[in-house]
């Protein structure tokens, strides 16, 4: 059984392969199922934009130096497919190449880590297996589960983070989850799962706002899988590999790992705590910024067509929680421009609103922009924690003539708080998807997704993501 | 070392857990299939897969060379090496010298890497070296035989850097000989993407407050500057040698099993026999080190991490070798039956370090006399290395388990004369 020492930890890693394990679809609530939903249709669209990155291309030209036997969808391209890991890399890649992916809380990327993995194996079932949109909802929620419940051992979770970035640590889990799930890996198998999960998590913050960050959920995603399948071919790693300090416990300074609630009626954290959905491609804090900034704006000279007067103002300060990483007066790439809350809140002051042109090179390097970028500072307020539960901007411009026009933001429309209306995920989806799909295959997409738990084969999702439109394939939209 | 490397490699691919990860690759990746797999003339993988396939052969058995501070070194560099001198076209191909010098790359930067912390010079707690300081030193040696441009060689560290990092809980278990076979590979990934333009955070090795890069795998982190090339390079292998290891298990075991044969004698001599009924207890006197402190290990994997199993095999036996750890010798009765006359002190004076530390093994007689043995430097240690005699030994018995002698001899010209080789893929090819 192992080294007498052990016998004190809780079990929280067995605790842990018996909930993936035993969890069920009928367990799956409503609003559960909404929620994925929207978070499968918006990871979805992201990642389609994200295939037009150059991070992405690089990834996928790499990528195809082990194109063979391949089974996977890339997501946005019908002329080539790749094996099933490098189909989750890729298009995990794709999914956070421009940081616009779906934000939790406690933090992390959740979606992105999950979702690549999960659709590429069911393309690619060692049986040839058929697997149903229910089978997908399912794993993409043990997936979820198992990242939040990893963020909640650690009161460092809580705020946003200084050391490893999240997706890399908790994401690289919920993917080995997720993927033991859907491969039906028994108790064992899913404790060795995350076991050698494990191995692979991790990466340093520092990355973030570098070409790097965006492969830090492709490989979470990747590499979930990867280690789901070498349990399948009985792998063994540490059974008690969340229990341990030098476990799971390594990527943290205070670890508390507990046991999961029982299976009857499970209480999903999804279920309590909804993800934040962004409006533009960014880093979660900036939103803050955008709005309080789109704000003042208006204040400042009400309609967006105006000028705001540059000459005149005289500094622009930011009221923000104590973030280095997103900290940055003078971005110099596409990169850190999306980790820069003052890049944002200058955006924002002088279009009236950020969308997913402002971070294009010509944007960046606008002058105007930086004769505005000049002129701003960051302020630190003692109550302002850096947690995305809790934090507010507020933005002040001050003009020449000594007058302040002011305005805060405490919950940015997206957030968890003030979730996005349907019709406005479904436009965003869309919009990114419509420069690298057909229509048809836009609008197939978003059937799909909606009646998932009906879906009887659900790679007809992977067809629509290859860019195939629904006459194509009559069989395949069959629902239950 | 890379004749050691090699020939524990070797016997490596005939190991569970080498099956399950060759059987892997092979399913999902057969194609551009280039790289070869160690004892396995017939098969080949992708370069990062081979790679992977062959740092976990590498490992497979804790049989790799160590240093100090504590690292599994070439295990993390030589696969990856291996397989990209045969990615490489006819007409590019590095000779042996700049293979040569590209292992050393590999090595160096793991050695300087661990120098940025003096957590780095006791046996680990938290992050397993070779998956840290392995991968990054895997990426530095790719790069260097893939002749990056400085800017690229600096994004690959910084790519590694995010493919870094595994815990020290998954040593002692089958998953531990994929911490050396991801090094290698992913850093093998991370040169070949650096190659392809990717760009990381180019200050990943400098400390950062509030926003962790390299410094995220250590409480303590203090980076400094290598003197500049261009100027005689001091390499660190040059003032710090490395370890062999005699047999397959963790290196702490080689005290304690030299200090169990040296007492083993003395009570030879004192009973005529080894007679295991005349000892009431024996105590071991070892550093305080919880992932080899194993009083009753079930498996290969624990037992190799294991002071207790491993003292009580060498009194048992005599010696302590790749047998000593199969299924049946780990369950033997008159094994389990010494292990259970164990227990283990912590003197203060011996520190958990590879550098510092010893072991000793006192038998408690019911007669009451009690009999010991010491030691600090074992044969195989940097201070005892071995000779080049017992290092062929070593490589010929290893790769016998899977090479004909022709092969062998081979491959042992061939590392023995590698300077001048014009080709240094055939070294590849060779295996």
């Amino acid at each position: 059984m192992g080294a007498g020492s052990y016998e004190q930890y809780v079990q929280v890693t067995e605790n842990f392969a018996k909930v993936i394990h035993g969890l069920n679809a009928n367990q799956l609530t409503d609003q559960v199922i909404q929620r994925s939903k929207r978070m499968i249709l918006d990871t979805l669209g992201v990642g389609l934009l994200g295939t037009s990155t150059e991070v992405c291309q690089k990834v996928a030209r790499y990528s195809k130096i082990y194109s063979s036997d391949s089974s996977s969808t890339i997501w946005g391209h019908l002329d080539f497919r790749l094996p099933p890991l490098y189909a989750a890399f890729v298009n995990g890649v794709a999914v956070h190449s421009m940081d616009f992916d779906d934000t939790w809380h406690p933090a992390t990327h959740p979606s992105g880590a999950v979702l690549p993995a999960v659709i590429a194996l069911s393309e690619a079932f060692p049986q040839k297996k058929t697997i149903s949109g229910l089978d997908l909802l399912l794993a993409f929620n043990v997936g979820i589960e198992v990242q939040g419940r990893l963020l909640h051992f650690s009161r460092e979770a809580r705020n946003i983070p200084k050391r490893f970035h999240p997706p890399a640590v908790v994401g690289t889990m919920g993917s080995a989850a997720a993927c033991a799930k859907l491969l039906a890996l028994d108790q064992l198998g899913c404790k060795n799962a995350l076991a050698i999960a494990a191995s692979y998590a991790g990466a340093p913050l520092a990355n973030a706002a570098t070409q790097i960050k965006p492969l830090h959920v492709g490989n979470a995603a990747k590499h979930g899988l990867e280690a789901a399948c070498l349990a399948l071919q009985g792998l063994q790693g540490n059974k008690q590999i969340l229990d341990m300090e030098s476990g799971m416990g390594a990527f943290y300074t205070d670890y508390n790992p507990q046991t999961l609630p029982a299976l009857q009626s499970y209480p999903w954290l999804l279920d309590q705590q909804d993800v934040a959905i962004k409006c533009f491609p960014a880093h979660l804090a900036t939103h803050w910024v955008a709005d309080a900034a789109t704000s003042v704006r208006r204040k400042l000279v009400g309609s967006s067509e105006n000028l705001i007067p540059l000459d005149k103002i005289e500094k622009v300060i930011l009221k923000v929680p104590e973030v280095k990483y997103v900290n940055r007066p003078s971005p110099a790439s596409e990169h850190e421009a999306r980790h820069s809350l003052q890049f944002v809140a200058c955006s924002a002051l002088l279009d009236g609103s950020v969308s997913v042109q402002s971070f294009s090179s010509e944007n960046v390097h606008r002058p105007a922009l930086w004769g505005l970028l000049c002129k701003t500072q960051l302020e630190h307020p003692a109550d302002n924690p850096p947690s995305f539960d809790s934090l507010y901007c507020e933005v002040s411009v001050t003009l020449r003539d000594g007058s302040t026009i002011s305005d805060r933001c405490t919950t940015f429309y997206g957030h968890w708080r003030k979730p996005l209306q349907k019709e406005d995920l479904e436009k965003k989806f869309q919009s990114n998807a419509l420069g690298i799909l057909p229509a048809e295959a836009v609008e197939g997409i978003i059937e799909t997704v909606y009646n998932l738990e009906k879906v009887e084969d659900c790679s007809v999702l992977s067809t629509f993501l290859s860019g195939q439109s629904a006459r194509a394939l009559p069989e395949k939209l069959r629902f239950l | 070392m890379i004749l050691d490397s090699l020939g524990v490699g070797l016997v490596g691919s005939t190991t569970r857990v080498f099956d399950i990860a060759l059987r892997y690759c092979r399913e999902l990746y057969p194609s551009v299939a280039v790289s070869s797999v160690y004892g396995k003339p017939g098969v080949k993988l992708s370069p990062t897969l081979a790679a992977f396939t062959n740092g976990v052969a590498t490992h497979s058995m804790d049989f790799d060379d160590t240093w100090h501070p504590a690292t599994h070194p070439s295990g993390a560099v030589l696969p990856a090496l291996l397989a990209a001198s045969q990615m490489l076209p006819p007409n590019t191909k590095p000779n042996g010298l700049d293979f040569l010098l590209a292992f050393n790359v590999g090595l160096e930067v793991q050695g300087r890497l661990m120098h940025f912390s003096t957590e780095a010079h006791d046996i680990p707690k938290r992050f397993h070296p070779p998956s840290v300081v392995g991968t990054l030193g895997s990426a530095a040696a790719a790069a260097k035989l893939l002749s990056l441009s400085s800017a690229q060689c600096c994004h690959a560290l910084g790519i590694a850097a995010s493919l870094a990092g595994a815990p020290m809980a998954n040593a002692a278990t089958q998953a531990k000989p994929l911490h050396v076979g991801n090094a290698t590979r992913l850093g093998l990934e991370a040169a070949l993407l650096a190659a392809r333009g990717m760009e990381a955070n180019p200050l990943i090795l400098d400390d950062i407050p509030g926003c962790s890069g390299f410094s995220a795998f250590y409480s303590v982190y203090q980076p400094k500057p290598l003197p500049a090339p261009g100027q005689h390079h001091e390499f660190l292998l040059e003032k710090q040698d490395i370890a062999f290891k005699r047999f397959p298990a963790h290196l702490g075991m080689h005290w304690v099993v030299d200090a169990a044969l040296s007492v083993r004698n003395l009570f030879i001599n004192y009973a005529g026999s080894f007679s295991p009924s005349l000892i009431r207890r024996i105590v071991l006197k070892i550093p305080v080190s919880k992932y080899i402190n194993r009083p009753f290990p079930s498996s290969e994997h624990q037992a190799r991490h294991s002071f207790q199993f491993n003292a009580c095999a060498a009194l048992l036996d005599g010696e302590v070798g790749l047998g000593s750890f199969s299924e049946s010798s780990i369950q033997r009765q008159e094994l389990r039956e010494l292990l259970d006359k164990v227990v283990v002190e912590h003197p203060e004076d011996n520190v958990a370090n590879f550098d510092k530390m010893y072991g000793e093994v006192a038998l408690l007689l019911h007669t009451g006399d009690v009999l010991t043995g010491k030691c600090d430097t074992f044969y195989g240690h940097w201070r005892k290395p071995l000779s080049k005699e017992s290092l062929l030994k070593k490589f010929r018995s290893n790769a016998s388990h899977v090479l004909p002698e022709e092969k062998i001899e081979a491959i042992i010209a061939l590392v023995d004369n590698l300077e001048d080789l014009s080709d240094s893929s055939q070294l590849a090819c060779s295996l």
